[in-house]
């Protein structure tokens, strides 16, 4: 009987390895596509990308198989698998990422046909990327904080200067977000590009800073909820905020405030370069661009035939806003940033 | 027991010159260890000292230099000694009242069922709950004490949350060991007139000893790699080296000062490491034997003590559950602070347009969950028990990726196994890989924790009686270190649904996993799709490792010890 046991043991055993061999395979293998399919980082988060992608799908029969992430994740994921792309297009992004990917060396330069329409600061001189969107600053601030202190929304750089504002604020942080960038490149050309000037500001601005969050959009959250009074955003995540039912109110500068474009690119050596192109043709033209409204994505259109959806409008009435120049922010970002993270975030 | 397989007896087992499967089972996890934990982090060594291709350290000694950096090291020592020493307390505390309190058997399930609850979330949502509550307009601070102007970054509030995020890893390492040691022992100290205090104190704290090393070591080490929660909480006044590195590299997209970063924290990691090694490995423990004790009860605790003990333990308990509750109420309103109608609309996102990650997330658990405690069982046993080439040294290895911070080994999977010859990036097996690489060591330490109190005796006898050293681990070994077993298999599939910081490198567009929606949901302001998935991956867990007590108290394998508790089943 021992003897039985001991075969019905070991067939059991073999029956189990052969079991597990079979389970595991599926998992060493990477699921192979039709040919139809072009493969995607977003950094638009996946509530924008994804019916953007489905439509894309529905006028050309393309599947657009994508993964989200913030800007510099996608990008230091481009560049480690630089020597064997996993995807073909780089979705979405401020612009300032696409410049520091250009050093590394890892996009393709593509022309797409809607190129030739776009205004200069719109798309890259040898195509390195192309914008698809442009999306402007704006200061946000909790309408209950606002009550409680007697104060207006706040309507100059000053303002935000207020003793109320102390440890009050929450803004984005230069080491990791193109928000961060943005706002402090507006600062910089409010002051007539005068360093010192600038920096000084930053310095005053420094105790109302609460905390220097890591993504752009990090502290609509807490100011949505009251934790902080106020900070400065991209107008898509501050408009989606109100969006969500938070009682903020919107507002800009009298001075001016930067504004800042969105790109897409296509990735050096990658599998479907063809699939890609057709992506970025559509992503650049009125065919998606247009479709912003309709999904309630509140990005200012980059080709200059779409029309501006008018609630959007209607916001933006009034601002004094002016494009960040690509050539000087491009020269002096990383002595900037570099400046900023030894004199105003750690002094 | 390091020094146990030193002794002469087990030096001498005559006749029998090198045990084949012994060498064969090291020679195997040598292959692995190299190839998914040595072999990545040389590929990472290589791309940080080298600049389109030649040989430089100038980056990085300009990093190390830098004193904000220096300043973010000495504060990540500062909170993981804190953390390390607030989690063990509580940690012990927990246990302690759990095995000799005495408790009826619903407190016991209640215990184990909240002190589970940290565990089985991704930390930053105990980070966002604490946010919510402690912060200028927290439910707590505000709205009930009515104070003003209050900070919520710093380090109180990041000990505070990672305290109580890690301490029942503490709690999983200590509970087994005061379960283990013989009641007789207490019984007798007692009855030969020592007091109870003087019992816990010179027989019960001391057995523990090497339990609570342990327990030190892996908060310590989790405080120091973990970087969801000071990211969130630590704010700009109180920067660590995990987070530092982490925006170094995905901020600054300085791969090369970030690795240095975070090779800095692998000094201390392995310092401790040793210092444990040597200080644990003085002692030797004894309390498992082969003369079947019976378990008489003992009342170790006075009932006045009992009742203190069992009130902190209530109040720590509560505090963790008022963060799940806030995380559960977050899930059914519409937008939490804003609109607090009850809605279920978010799980219907989760389980419409999340579904792929769902599923993608608990097919990797279920193959990482058997491996990574398997791994563990295995490897802890032949460190601890087995003499062959560079034994210690496979120990340290093995404890390697566990030390080091999830974004270095995320960062490091991907250099290495993006290009030929090993190309796995965009597989499952990759994410697997890693949980059971940086997780298994958790079943390695409860192993060799459990295997340190196993008379060395009991395995002799049955090799004396001709037993091959497989069939003494399958007869004698396994049944006593089986708990370590669930142990490692538990923390192993515990993490695989919760953790972020190295797979965030990992998931591709073949798979992606549920924190990493969360994450995601979360920079999107979308709470309430957060709060869903997290309420999900709790409730996943618990089904999960209560199926796992059942099958244990089913099982019971004789000698092994009652565990069905230690998993909440």
């Amino acid at each position: 009987m021992s003897r039985t046991l001991h075969r019905l043991a070991r067939s059991a055993r073999r029956a189990a390895s052969a079991l597990f061999v079979a389970a595991i395979a599926p998992l060493a293998a990477a699921p192979s596509f039709a040919a139809e399919t072009v493969n995607a980082y977003s950094i638009w988060p996946e509530n924008w990308a994804r019916p953007m992608f489905e439509e894309f799908e529905k006028s050309t029969g393309i599947k657009v198989n994508f993964v989200r992430f913030s800007s510099g994740e996608a990008l230091a994921r481009v560049i480690a698998e630089k020597n064997n792309p996993r995807v073909d297009v780089l979705f979405g992004g401020p612009i300032e990422t696409f410049a520091a990917g250009i050093g590394e060396g890892v996009f393709e330069p593509y022309k797409p046909p809607a190129f030739a329409s776009l205004p200069a600061r719109f798309r890259h001189a040898d195509g390195q990327w192309t914008a698809i969107a442009d999306d402007p600053l704006v200061f946000m601030t909790n309408d209950k904080f606002l009550k409680e202190n007697n104060l207006k929304p706040p309507g100059s750089w000053s303002d935000l200067l207020a003793p109320p504002y102390k440890n009050m604020l929450q803004m984005a942080d230069a080491r990791t977000s193109g928000t961060a960038v943005t706002r402090i490149f507006s600062i910089l050309e409010v002051n007539g590009r005068d360093e010192a000037k600038a920096f000084d500001y930053m310095k005053k601005l420094r105790p109302n800073v609460q905390l220097y969050t890591k993504s752009g959009g990090g502290g609509t959250l807490p100011v949505g909820l009251g934790q902080a009074g106020g900070g400065i955003f991209f107008i898509v995540d501050a408009l989606d905020t109100k969006a969500k039912g938070y009682d903020v109110a919107i507002s800009f500068p009298k001075e001016g405030i930067g504004t800042a474009a969105e790109g897409i690119a296509l990735i050096k050596g990658a599998k479907n370069p063809e699939l890609g192109k057709k992506l970025i043709d559509w992503a650049t033209s009125p065919a998606m661009q247009g479709l912003y409204a309709k999904y309630r994505i509140n990005f200012v259109p980059a080709h200059p035939d779409v029309m501006l959806e008018p609630g959007l409008g209607e916001v933006l009435k009034g601002a004094k806003l002016f494009p960040i120049d690509a050539d000087y922010a491009g020269a002096n970002r990383k002595r900037i940033v570099e400046r900023w993270i030894a004199e105003v975030l750690n002094p | 027991m390091a020094s146990a397989s030193a002794t002469p007896l087990s030096a001498a087992a005559p006749g029998r010159p090198r045990d084949p499967a012994v060498a064969a089972t090291a020679g195997v996890l040598w292959a692995l260890l190299g190839l998914f934990v040595l072999y990545p982090l040389a590929m990472l060594c290589a791309r940080m000292l080298t600049d389109h291709g030649t040989f430089t350290t100038a980056g990085i000694v300009a990093i190390l230099t830098d004193r904000h950096q220096i300043r973010a090291f000495w504060n990540s020592l500062l909170l993981a000694f804190l953390v390390g020493i607030a989690g063990t307390a509580v940690g012990f505390l927990f246990a302690f009242t759990a095995a000799r309190g005495r408790l009826p058997r619903w407190v016991l399930t209640t215990i184990d069922a909240s002190v589970l609850l940290p565990l089985v979330s991704p930390p930053f949502t105990t980070a966002i709950a604490m946010i919510f509550s402690f912060g200028p307009r927290g439910l707590v601070t505000y709205d009930l004490l009515g104070l003003k102007g209050i900070t919520v970054y710093g380090l109180p509030s990041t000990l505070f949350a990672e305290a109580v995020t890690y301490f029942p890893i503490a709690y999983l390492t200590l509970r087994p060991i005061l379960a283990a040691i013989d009641s007789n022992v207490e019984g007798m100290a007692r009855s030969l007139g020592a007091s109870r205090w003087r019992v816990f104190r010179t027989v019960t704290l001391p057995l523990t000893t090497p339990g609570l090393a342990n327990a030190f070591l892996l908060l310590f080490a989790a405080s120091l790699a973990d970087f969801a929660t000071p990211l969130i909480l630590a704010g700009n006044q109180f920067p660590v080296l995990p987070t530092q590195a982490y925006l170094q590299i995905t901020g600054l997209f300085d791969l090369r000062g970030g690795a240095a970063l975070s090779f800095v924290l692998l000094v201390p990691a392995l310092l401790v490491f040793l210092l444990q090694r040597y200080w644990v490995g003085r002692r030797f423990y004894v309390t498992v034997t082969g003369k079947g004790a019976g378990q008489a009860p003992f009342d170790s605790v006075a009932p006045g003590v009992r009742n203190a003990l069992l009130a902190a333990c209530a109040l720590i308990t509560l505090v963790i559950v008022y963060f799940y509750a806030l995380l559960l109420y977050a899930s059914v309103v519409v937008a939490l602070g804003a609109n607090h109608a009850f809605t279920l609309q978010h799980y219907r996102v989760i389980f419409t347009d999340g579904m792929k990650a769902i599923r993608d997330t608990l097919i990797i658990a279920a193959f990482a969950m058997p491996i990574g405690g398997l791994y563990g069982i295995l490897l802890g046993y032949l460190v601890t028990k087995k003499v062959f080439f560079a034994r210690r040294t496979m120990e340290l290895v093995a404890m390697v990726d566990y030390a080091l911070p999830g974004t270095i080994v995320g960062i490091a999977y991907l250099i290495a196994f993006n290009d030929p010859p090993i190309e796995l990036t965009g597989t499952a097996l990759i994410i697997v890989a890693c949980y059971v690489f940086r997780y298994g060591p958790t079943g390695i330490r409860a192993t060799v924790a459990l295997l340190q109190q196993i008379d060395k005796s009991l395995e002799e006898a049955s090799q004396g009686l001709g037993a091959a050293s497989g069939t003494t681990f399958r007869r004698i070994t396994l049944p006593l270190i089986l708990p370590a077993f669930f142990a490692g298999l538990g923390v192993v599939f515990i993490r695989s649904m919760t953790a972020i910081s190295a797979t965030i490198f990992l998931v591709s567009i073949n798979w992606t996993l549920i924190t990493v929606k969360i994450l995601e949901n979360i920079t999107e302001l979308s709470l309430g799709p957060a709060a869903a998935f997290s309420v999900l991956v709790v409730a996943i867990v618990f089904l999960v490792v209560a199926l796992i007590g059942r099958l244990l108290r089913v099982l019971r394998a004789p000698g092994a010890m009652p565990m069905t508790s230690l998993l909440g089943g």
